[in-house]
């Protein structure tokens, strides 16, 4: 299928100063807790992208000196030469793919706890952030601000020196030193760096213009702003006033402008600038960039989750925005331009909107993405999200018992890795397991292309058949004709309410009133009752699902949970501060800190979860969301009888995604792939090790100079 | 009994084909595949072979006319559970799509195998005449049944529905030698698991030639009722208008056209 004519116009060049993006596709800096420590995956990451045909790729915030330190959060860091020359992969790697390599700078001030490096923190007022406990700092004077605009043209120089192309001077999300500097919420400042915007601009704008000077025509120059702190605050940013003022008096110091909304200047708002599918589809800052559009003739990126090919030439052609920026989109899909470029619209992997690579730099842990299974593994695993080797064992028929993410991901990469014959077979009628219960919760549609994606993939595999509405019990699996037989058959959330918080089951959790997930879904939370307890220790998507699918089918629901939030995983995928405030507002009645001991005919017992004094609820109904348990039922009856296995011809039997172990939907999808893609090794079910990126003791120096 | 089953690939186009200069289909924008239909005439043969409770041997043989890219459906029908299947090629028959040509040989086929009973499917999704099945059944001078939608063993012969206009059913009852077309949705076609796929590679299977059936490429060319001319790309549609915008701007437009015309 040719490209549509419309969608030529991302494939223009566009001039940045003294670069040139190939076309209009621009990854921006997003994090990956890849950061300095794991130099491979961080230029692996990047390079895949650029492969991919984004015309830019960035790092991640990077740290500028030891007094920005984000531990326990992973940035990219250029303090000196060492931390240059291993991020020196990054631009050479994206260079031999034709991609513009970038770095975002950046100094936290107050943000940054330096929990390794030790130095206290300075910032633009004597601040204590709210994400650190029992910590302060200390008032720049103007030394002080001298000294940090010194580090930045250091690390600038470093990173030009290395190789790289673009200089990003951050201020987005509100959690960089420039912006709280403009922002009146943190700068208190009497003298000429605060007050009017002219004067709180000055330190940022002094800080681009010194380290354009450093840099020289050797890289574009740009600034990360974030143009509207979408709040009620009056000390935060506004599109049309703050935003466009500061675009005004910098826009002669900048190639282009890089544009976001949103951050964590108050809580209440937070992760709306990743804002999650369930809250918002493409380009919902629209407004905001529309805003800002007259205050610059320079080229504008700006992000919006796009992964429609129409929504972002609509915004190129109306000239509202230059530069198709994406963190998500390019996580879910490296090749989205390339797939936009040649008319493969349908191989497209669309962002799915969960957040769950965002939650990964929360928790400090590599990046995953729901969609992308080799995201992350390019370098450590060697995975190309696009290529596959034939299997040596590719004579072999496969059968996958189960289509939900785990099975239609291992049929689909096996299918790709040219298995003679595999069958995906699944007792319901149509595909996607679980996810076809989970993109019917309120708000979760998008979550529906976990399915639609591998639906069109696998209807392009030849030798891939899937077999939908056909229940196989053991005895059809052996005589089925299988060599390898794959068992995906999900899990089943607990009905005993056996729980982490207690590792016991609940008891009276068998009494008629009290409900699994399941059972809400399946009647679209239209259950008996008027008052619907839900008991969530889960702690992520599906007790909120719960109370907003019954709260849609008229019901009054509270919400007891052990933990001091309601929905405590949501914080890392930014949906959290959302979903308490919403849910609250609907009346939504939420108990947190309290844990449901037993349930009778005459009440809900329970406890305070530091005060023993018995707490007692009535309810109609009661929906225990604790636990899942794989349905392995099959598996285990199938390993049970080695010689049946043998005489059947059955050489292996392996269980992958929920059915082994229930986890997210990330995870199960990893799961189902990697056993696809290593299908052929000596050991399927156990996998490969991996490359770890391990500084050698031998190489470091005996001692510091100079220490007493 | 012996139950012959024609089948055949049908061509799907891709939605953006174009016609070469000379009016001809890139075969690049095909797409071949069971003609649905097959897959229950299949499934009603199989499931009378199964049901026989006389220890009356039945046998299920597939045929196509098709070159080797027949092959695929023969296959698929043997992993089915067909008991043998046949290919009739020949170069002559290139290009050939006609029913009355289709079914001449078939009919040569049929007369060779002498079959009890013959199960086409009503028609194929490409070519869409539901004259093949007719045309065989006048050749062979056998009673025929076209669009039936139900089976049943009678004795020695067959009781069998059809549905008529209106919801009205049509209840006929045929002796055996007997041919019917089968409508899709009168069963269930079952789906190979992989042991029967692989089985299926050992099942008999031959290539017949037009001379193999004394038949002459004349005698199948002169009985074709039709050749294609031409290929024309049907031209866009006068009236239709582009929605365009925003997705609520898309479907506040859809809801107003809706609900105008439902109005009207």
């Amino acid at each position: 299928m040719a490209r549509d004519p419309r969608h030529d116009i991302l494939f223009e060049p566009v001039p940045i100063g003294p670069k040139t993006l190939r076309n209009r596709f621009y990854q921006s800096p997003h994090c990956t807790s890849f950061g300095a420590e794991l130099p491979g995956a961080q230029a692996h990451i990047r390079a895949m992208k650029a492969e991919g045909g984004w015309a830019a790729v960035n790092t991640e915030f990077c740290s500028v000196h030891p007094s920005s330190d984000s531990r326990p959060l992973v940035s990219a860091r250029l303090w000196d030469d060492d931390d240059a020359r291993n991020l020196a992969r990054m631009a050479e790697l994206a260079h031999e793919h034709g991609a513009l390599a970038g770095v975002e700078l950046w100094h936290g001030g107050c943000v940054a706890g330096n929990l390794e490096s030790r130095m206290p923190a300075r910032s633009v007022s004597q601040l204590t952030d709210d994400g650190l406990y029992a910590t302060s700092c200390y008032e720049l004077d103007k030394a002080g601000i001298r000294e940090i605009q010194g580090y930045y043209v250091a690390a600038a120089r470093r990173a030009r020196d290395v190789g790289f192309d673009m200089i990003n001077i951050e201020g987005a999300e509100c959690g960089a030193l420039p912006q709280h500097f403009l922002m009146s919420k943190f700068n208190h400042r009497t003298d000429e760096y605060g007050g009017s915007v002219e004067n709180r601009a000055r330190f940022w704008l002094e800080t681009v213009e010194q380290v354009r000077e450093a840099v020289g025509d050797d890289c574009a120059v740009t600034i990360r702003l974030c143009v509207d702190t979408l709040n009620d605050d009056p000390r935060g940013i506004r599109a049309a006033e703050e935003a466009y003022r500061f675009i005004e008096l910098g826009d002669h110091l900048v190639d282009f402008w890089d544009l976001q909304g949103g951050g964590w200047a108050a809580a209440e708002w937070a992760g709306d600038d990743a804002v999650a599918s369930r809250f918002a589809g493409e380009f919902s800052h629209r407004p905001y960039i529309e805003a800002v559009r007259p205050a610059t003739k320079k080229p504008i990126a700006t992000v919006g989750r796009f992964t429609n090919p129409d929504t972002m030439a609509a915004a190129v052609s109306s000239g509202l925005i230059d530069i198709v920026a994406a963190a998500r989109p390019s996580i879910a899909d490296p090749f989205l331009p390339r797939k936009i470029e040649q008319g493969r619209y349908e191989e497209i992997r669309e962002c799915i909107g969960c957040n769950i690579c965002a939650s990964r730099f929360g928790l400090g842990a590599p990046i995953v993405c729901t969609q992308n299974a080799t995201l992350g593994e390019e370098f450590r695993r060697g995975w190309h999200p696009e290529r596959f080797t034939v299997a040596s064992n590719h004579d072999k028929s496969v059968l996958v018992v189960g289509a939900g993410p785990a099975g239609m991901e291992c049929a689909m990469v096996l299918g790709k890795r040219s298995m003679s014959a595999v069958h995906l077979v699944d007792e319901q009628d149509a595909l996607g397991g679980c996810m076809r219960s989970i993109s019917a919760y309120p708000h979760l549609g998008e979550w529906g292309r976990v399915t639609t994606y591998r639906q069109v993939q696998l209807g392009k595999l030849a030798s891939v058949e899937v077999i939908l509405g056909t229940r196989l019990d053991a005895e059809a699996v052996l005589s089925y004709g299988a060599e390898i037989v794959v068992i995906a058959t999900g899990a089943r959330w607990r009905a005993d309410g056996m729980n982490g918080p207690t590792q016991l089951p609940i008891p009276g959790a068998q009494l008629d009133f009290v409900h699994t997930p399941e059972q809400v879904s399946a009647v679209k939370g239209a259950i008996d009752g008027e008052h619907v307890l839900v008991y969530d220790t889960d702690g992520y998507f599906t007790g909120v699902g719960m109370a907003e699918m019954l709260l849609a089918a008229g019901k009054r629901v509270s919400v007891v949970t052990p933990s001091p939030n309601l929905a405590p995983f949501m914080f890392y995928t930014g949906e959290a501060f959302r979903v308490n405030r919403e849910l609250r507002a609907q009346g939504v009645e939420i108990v947190t800190s309290h844990v449901l001991g037993e349930i009778t005919p005459d009440g809900l017992h329970g406890q305070n979860v530091w005060a023993p004094d018995p707490v007692h609820w009535e309810a109609d109904a009661v929906v225990l969301v604790t636990q899942r348990q794989p349905c392995d039922e099959l598996y285990h009856e199938l390993r049970a009888d080695p010689d049946r296995l043998a005489r059947e011809g059955i050489d292996s039997v392996y269980r992958i995604g929920d059915c082994l172990a229930p986890r997210t939907i990330a995870e199960n999808v990893f799961d189902g792939h990697r056993l696809a893609r290593e299908i052929d090794t000596a050991d399927p079910a156990t996998p490969l090790p991996y490359i770890r990126e391990l500084p050698d003791v031998n190489r470091q120096p005996a001692a510091v100079p100079g220490a007493g | 009994m012996k139950i012959l089953v024609p089948v055949k690939q049908v061509a799907s186009i891709d939605g953006d084909f174009t016609l070469d200069g000379a009016g001809e289909l890139d075969p690049r924008a095909l797409h071949w595949q069971a003609n649905e239909w097959d897959a229950f005439s299949l499934e009603a043969a199989l499931q009378l072979a199964e049901s026989s409770s006389a220890g009356e041997g039945f046998e299920v043989v597939v045929v196509t006319v098709a070159d080797e890219h027949g092959e695929e459906g023969l296959r698929a029908c043997l992993a089915m559970g067909a008991d043998r299947a046949l290919r009739v090629w020949d170069p002559a028959l290139a290009g050939v799509d006609d029913p009355l040509a289709i079914a001449a040989v078939l009919a040569a086929v049929a007369r060779r195998e002498d079959p009890g009973l013959i199960l086409c499917g009503v028609q194929s999704s490409d070519s869409a005449n539901a004259a093949t099945g007719v045309a065989l059944a006048g050749l062979l001078e056998l009673p025929r049944v076209a669009v039936v939608t139900a089976i049943e063993q009678d004795g020695g012969g067959l009781t069998v529905q059809r549905e008529l206009d209106g919801g009205a059913v049509e209840v006929l009852r045929l002796s055996l030698p007997a041919l019917l077309t089968i409508q899709t949705g009168i069963n269930e076609p079952r789906r190979a698991n992989l042991r029967a796929i692989k089985l299926a590679r050992s099942k008999p299977s031959a290539t017949l030639a037009l001379s193999d059936l004394d038949l002459d490429v004349s005698d199948v060319r002169e009985v074709a009722g039709a050749r294609t001319v031409r290929l024309l790309e049907r031209g866009r549609g006068e009236g239709a208008s582009m929605i365009e915008g925003p997705a609520e701007a898309i479907a506040g437009r859809i809801v107003e056209l809706v609900t105008r015309e439902l109005r009207a």
